[in-house]
Formats: structure tokens, sequence, C-alpha cells
């Protein structure tokens, strides 16, 4: 497969995750935010900030308000990661991608791009149209995801899919779990530690994994409990620890994967070592920059080696960099 | 005919569904029974539903414009063009008799140049040619074929005659939307293919891939075929990619290729260097190789024509093959069908006058008002006059650049050139068309069944490049006879 190719398919996945995510996100948000007794204040400014998304918010609007946040998350193409701007790119990426992917993918993609185009401005309406339509973003997303692992060879390709995929899936746990610290609550509440419940429960859900840790943990959302599982919990496919090991699976099956397989390692390992169930509130949020900059440095190693390993006369291979000698 | 529009009433063209008393010919006699079923709500109601098909699929061109690209969905009309399978047949025969003269033209040009000295082609024509490539000379390709893939375009006169316009041998696009096209056919009027026997079109993509991979120079192995493409921002990037995954082939920039100091080709791939055996290109001579070419080409390969030129790697079509494109040397074609092969051609030309012949020229330039005159070396409709339809003003103008030039413009009459119906406002319309198949050729000759219709959709027009308000239609080749 092609450097340039890879590089488009592994980013294409990752848009894709990332516009599912932020659906979840912002739906899960939406719905805690009912829940919340008077006078609690939600910092709608912190969901930009925890997508890393603060400043090019303020740039461009002037108060961080509920409209205001939704219209440059949802429809906003100056935001490089709004679901519009992800389905656009991921569009553009499937484009130069059809004689790798299945036939269908590029019809797929393509009517969820139309949807979109349609319906981007609708979902910035109200809250319930917003919900329908991110819904229906889910649901096609899902139509996707089915196609690549029903129809399509597992080959190298197929391999970079779930790379970009796994990347931005431990990549988005990480900045959704950071996100319960945007709740102020009214400081003499009674309430405040069913609140407390209720938060992490819609953290649980933004993430669909409310269910699952139900059966598999507790009955009781207790925050220590809550972090661990997203993070540690091997039977989850979002947990970080989880989407780690999919990483390695993945480059086990990658040629000349030795160097990155071993980073890929060393993080899980580091990670499995760590216990996240006492944390502070502010040794919570370290600990995640520090997850997340380590993730960085999967996904850079990942492209200078395998997406831009010919830009500056490195040649990749050293058999064949042995058996030919190159002109200029 | 319910469904025919009033124009039909003045209509002098030939129709190449209708008959002069708007009967439907035999081969088309089961399309319009299946129409005239539809009311004109339900004709709308499909219109609608192709429309919303050819958004899904995503089937687009590019245009370009001041404001920046545009990816504009294609314009396809759903009434087919039709034609009986004999006489199909009769066509196909001509084209694949055309292509075989004319890549023994090819090579005999960069070779012997036999031809020229047994007198049956100028040297003068040769010696001013844009597209004639001195790097070339001396090579035989294998096969001795130049141009793989040919688009050729055909027209048909008001007595129902079928004429080559010109063959396209440099990068012919449309092939991708003539297989669209029956996609789109089938998924809106899947009943229509019951009652009618319309041959496929889809086994395109497998011929192709037989063609090139028969260029492999590495003979008995899989060959591996790349697709090179100008980018994501060339028009017919859309065909590129359609053809690289029909074909399961690669679809490469330049920047992902790179020739070795052992003249071989190698794709930069992820798990290192591949060699690639055979290159479809999709880009024009002048950029293939800054090495030989034009120096500026960002969109090439350093070093192909050494690669080539050596063997290491096949090249469709082969650098060069475009001298043949060449609306003069076009008027040679029957001279070297007969020349090479011996045979009378099957196909007519338009009839041609060249300017470089003094008594051609001066008919040409007494004649202006009447006639088409072309440049030698333009594709798309550039740099024409249509004599009848310009002002006196415009005559003048391009008389001076025949006199200035002469080798570089020949003339044609004008065509009445034939009609279909086409759904307009809900009624059936006679609007221009011609027919672009495609025709291949390396062990083997292959031509399409049928080929890409393009129609000029304003009234009255005869310009059917999708650029310029064209549209396409299916075209069906019908078994007549027991269904």
């Amino acid at each position: 497969m092609l450097a340039r190719a890879a590089e488009n398919l592994y980013w294409m996945a990752r848009y894709l995750e990332r516009v599912e995510n932020t659906a979840r996100l912002i739906n899960s948000t939406t719905h805690v935010l009912l829940d919340l007794p008077l006078g609690a204040t939600f910092g709608w400014a912190n969901l930009v900030e925890a997508a890393g998304l603060d400043e090019l918010f303020q740039q461009n609007y002037p108060q961080a308000d509920e409209q205001a946040i939704m219209r440059f998350l949802i429809e906003d193409v100056r935001n490089p990661s709004s679901i519009l701007s992800c389905v656009q790119y991921a569009r553009e990426n499937t484009r130069t991608l059809r004689e790798v992917l299945p036939a269908e993918m590029w019809e797929r993609i393509n009517s969820l791009y139309l949807y979109l185009r349609e319906n981007a401005a609708i979902a910035c309406r109200s809250r319930r149209d917003r919900y329908i339509v991110l819904n229906n973003i889910i649901e096609q997303r899902h139509a996707i995801v089915g196609l690549v692992s029903g129809t399509m060879a597992h080959d190298l390709a197929y391999q970079i899919i779930k790379l970009g995929r796994s990347v931005e899936r431990a990549d988005m746990t990480t900045r959704i779990l950071d996100l319960n610290s945007a709740i102020q609550f009214p400081s003499d509440s009674v309430l405040n530690e069913t609140l407390t419940e209720r938060i992490w429960m819609s953290t649980l859900n933004s993430l669909s994994a409310y269910q699952t840790y139900r059966r598999l943990i507790s009955m009781h959302v207790r925050r220590g409990d809550v972090i661990d599982f997203l993070i540690h919990d091997m039977r989850f496919p979002r947990s970080v620890e989880h989407c780690l090991s999919e990483i390695e699976s993945c480059l086990k099956l990658m040629p000349r994967s030795q160097q990155l397989l071993q980073l890929a390692i060393r993080i899980r390992h580091e990670l499995s070592r760590h216990s996240t169930k006492n944390l502070s509130d502010e040794a919570l949020h370290q600990y995640l920059d520090q997850l997340q900059a380590k993730l960085a440095e999967v996904h850079n190693t990942l492209t200078r080696h395998y997406f831009h390993a010919y830009h500056d006369g490195d040649r990749p291979d050293k058999k064949s960099q042995s058996e030919i000698e190159f002109a200029e | 005919m319910d469904l025919a529009s009033d124009e039909y009433a003045s209509h002098t063209a030939y129709d190449e569904l209708l008959d002069r008393d708007l009967q439907p010919r035999s081969a088309a006699r089961p399309l319009f029974d299946y129409l005239n079923s539809l009311d004109e709500q339900e004709l709308t109601a499909r219109r609608q539903a192709v429309d919303a098909t050819i958004m899904a699929m995503g089937i687009t061109f590019t245009i370009y414009s001041e404001s920046g690209n545009i990816d504009r969905a294609w314009p396809f009309d759903p009434i087919p063009r039709v034609m009986a399978r004999s006489e199909w047949e009769r066509i196909q025969a001509g084209l694949k008799q055309r292509l075989s003269a004319l890549n023994l033209f090819i090579n005999d040009l960069y070779n012997e140049q036999r031809i020229i000295k047994e007198g049956v082609f100028p040297a003068e024509v040769l010696e001013e040619s844009a597209n004639f490539r001195p790097q070339c000379v001396g090579i035989t390709p294998r096969f001795g074929v130049w141009a793989h893939i040919c688009g050729t375009d055909l027209v048909r006169d008001r007595d129902g005659t079928v004429y080559v316009l010109e063959d396209n041998l440099r990068v012919p696009s449309g092939v991708s939307y003539m297989l669209e096209n029956r996609q789109i056919m089938k998924r809106i009027f899947p009943e229509v293919f019951r009652t009618t026997n319309i041959l496929p079109v889809d086994d395109y993509p497998t011929q192709l891939y037989q063609t090139l991979a028969a260029l492999s120079p590495r003979p008995g192995e899989q060959p591996v075929i790349a697709v090179l493409t100008p980018g994501i921002y060339n028009s017919a990037y859309f065909e590129h990619s359609y053809l690289a995954q029909q074909m399961g082939a690669y679809l490469v920039e330049g920047s992902d290729l790179i020739v070795g100091s052992d003249d071989v080709v190698y794709m930069k791939n992820i798990a290192g260097l591949e060699r690639v055996d055979v290159i479809y290109r999709r880009i024009d001579d002048a950029f293939l190789d800054p090495e030989v070419f034009n120096p500026d080409s960002q969109l090439g390969v350093r070093g192909l024509m050494r690669a080539w030129r050596n063997g290491k790697v096949g090249i469709a079509n082969a650098p060069g093959a475009g001298v043949a494109d060449d609306k003069v040397v076009y008027s040679f074609v029957p001279q070297m069908i007969r020349y090479y092969l011996n045979e009378e051609p099957i196909l007519a030309n338009v009839p041609s006058y060249l300017c470089m012949y003094d008594e051609q020229r001066d008919f040409v330039l007494a004649n202006l008002d009447k006639l088409v005159v072309k440049p030698a070396n333009e594709s798309g409709g550039y740099g024409m006059i249509i004599g009848p339809r310009a002002t006196a003003e415009e005559r003048a103008q391009f008389a001076e650049l025949i006199r200035a030039n002469p080798r570089n413009y020949m003339a044609q009459p004008t065509l009445d050139i034939s009609t279909a119906p086409t759904l307009i406002d809900g009624k059936l319309a006679p609007r221009h068309l011609d027919l672009r198949p495609f025709v291949l050729q390396s062990d083997k000759l292959y031509a399409t069944t049928g080929g890409l219709t393009r129609v000029a959709l304003r009234k009255g027009s005869l310009v059917v490049n999708s650029s310029q308000g064209g549209g396409s239609k299916d075209t069906w080749i019908v078994e007549e006879g027991e269904q």
C-alpha cells in the first residue's frame, strides 16, 4: 500500500471516529444538563477546552453559550474538528482511496456528507433537532464500521483503519474523562452526592459504557470505579488500555513495525501499573494530560515511520535501500 | 407519440430513436412501449430519482473557476440512446481497423517512415507536428502498439451516415461515465432491462486490465499496475480513481513513484519500495518526466522515460502516441488504412480540406461561411470557428490566422448532427449528440459495446462538452428480433 494512501486512510478512520465521539459527547452532555438542579452551572467553555479547541473558539465567538458552542462543534468549518469538517475531510480522503476500500464505502461516506450538509444547521436549531440529527449521524457511522468489518479484506488497509480508529478513540476517552471538571455545583447543595453520580453516569453514557459498567463493575456509579473502568478495563472496547492493545495487535500484523510495537507495549505497561482510582481532580487532570501526550507520541512515531518515511531522502526499508542505489 | 415535444415538428436532423413520422425506430420500439406506459408525473419522479442517485453515488466532474473548483453532479439524461447490434458491429469493426492502422502509422513514424518515403503521407505535416516526440525515435514498444487506449468521436449526419470526427489518442476520458450511466439506469429503470435485450458494457475494466497487463516487462508474474493521476484537482480525477478501483490497480501521483539507478520504477509503499510494471498514465507527455520533457513538471516522475526506453516499465498510452492525435493527420487515416492494411476503410472520415495545400486553402477561405475550421492540435472545441454561426468580422480574423499558419488548420463542412429524444421539462425534445466508443489494443483489439453518448442539453446547441452545458445518456446496443 502506498505511503500516501495509508496516511489518508489513517486519517479517514480518525475523522470518522471523531465524528461519532463528538456526536455522543454532545448528546450525553445535553442529557445531563437536564438533570442539573437550579443554581448549578455548566461551563460550556470547558467542552471546547477539553477538545483542545478553546483558542480557536475564542477567536471566532464572543460568547461561550450553548448555541455558540454547538455551532462551533457541529457545523463550523473553521473548526477542523467540527462534525461537518471531519465528515468533509473523511469524504475527501475517501475520494483518494476508492481503489483500496469496498465500493460501497464511498457511497456511504458521501451520503453521510450529503445528510450533514442538509442537516448541520438544523441540528443547531434546538436541543430536540440536535438529538435527532446527531443520532442519525451515529447510526450512519455504524453502518460504515459494519461495512468495513463485514466486507473489507482484513489486509493492511484494514489494520491501518483500525490503527486510526484506536488512536482517536483512546484520545477521546481521555478527553471525555477530563470533562467533568466543567461542572460547578452550588457549594452547599445537599444533592451533591447524587449529582456527582449523575454526572459520572453521563460520562459512561457518552461512551456507551453505562450498561456494560453496571453489568461488569457495579450498580453504583462511583467516580474511582468509573475512571478505572474507562482507563483500564480490557473488556470494554473504548477503554484506553483496550485501545492500546488494539494498536498492538494491528502493529503485529504490519510490516517493519518492531520499534513502534515496543513503544505501544511500553505505554500500555506503564498504564496498567498505574492505579487511577484515588487520584484527586487535579492529579487526574495531569494524568490524563500525560496520557494524551503518550498517545500523541504513538501518532507522531507512526506518521514519521510509515507515512513520511520518504520525505527527507530517508528510505524505510534497509533491504531495498541496499539493493538499489538511488538517483537523486 | 404523446411525449414528443413540439420541437420535433420543425425538426430536420436525423433522430436516433424516432423516424420522420415520429415513430420509434425498430431497435427503440420496446423502450417507447415502456416510456408510453409512464405518465409525465412518473417520468419526472424517475428524473428526480436519477438526480438523487447521481448525488449519492457522488458521480462528479470538476469545473475550474476563479472562485475555486466546484464539484458538479454529472448531468445525465435518463432517455437512453439506442442502436441495433447489427449496425454497431459494423462500427466496432471499423473502430478496430482504424486503431490498428493508427498504431502501425505511429510506429512507422518513429522508425522507418516508410509511409513518408513512399509518398503517402507528406513529410511537411510531420515536420510541423506539435506532438511528435524526437525522444521516442527508434523505439518499438511491445506489439508495436503506441496508442493502447483510444476514444473515437463519432457523429451521424442527416442522411444517417456515421462519421469519425476525431481520434483521441492522448489521454481520452469519459469511460467511467459510460459505466456509471449504465449503473444509474439499472437502479432507476430496472423494468425496462427485462423487455429489451441490452448488451452489457461492464467488461471494460477487465479488458483494460488485460490490455495493460500484457505490457508488463515481467510476463508470467502478476503485474503491478498503477494509474498515474495528476491528483485530486484534475477534472477527470473521479475517473482515475474509478478505473483504479475497478481494475484493482494502484492510484498513484508522480510523487509516489521513483526510478532507481537500475531504471526500475518503484512505488513508495509503507512496507518499502515495490516495483511497478505498468503505468496507465493520465497526464500529458509534457509532464511525464522532467528529465526529458517539461523540466518544471511536478506531476511526473524523474527518469520515467529512461525506465520505459529500457523496457523496465510499460506505459499506456506510450509517450509520443499523440502524434496521430492531430486534425491534419486525421485526414490521412483512410490512406493509412489502405496503405498498412490493404483494406478499404469501414468508417468514413468527415470530408476535410487541408489549408496547407494552396488549392484547398483557397476553397476554405472562399467558403468560410459554410465550413467548420479547426486547429490541428487543440481538443475540447477550443480555437475553432463554426463558419455559419460566426460574424463576418470573426471570419475575417480567422482567415488571417489560417494564412499565417496554414499547416495548423483544416476545415470540414458543417454536419447536421443527429439528435435523440431528451427529457426537457417533462417532454421529449430533440437534442444533438455524439458518441465516444473506447478502443483498446495491445496483444488483442477490443472496442466497447456502445460508448459514452454525450448530448448538448441546450436547444440547438452542438456543444456536448460537460464543462459547457453538455450531458450524457446511457447507450444501448440492443439485440433485435425474438425476445
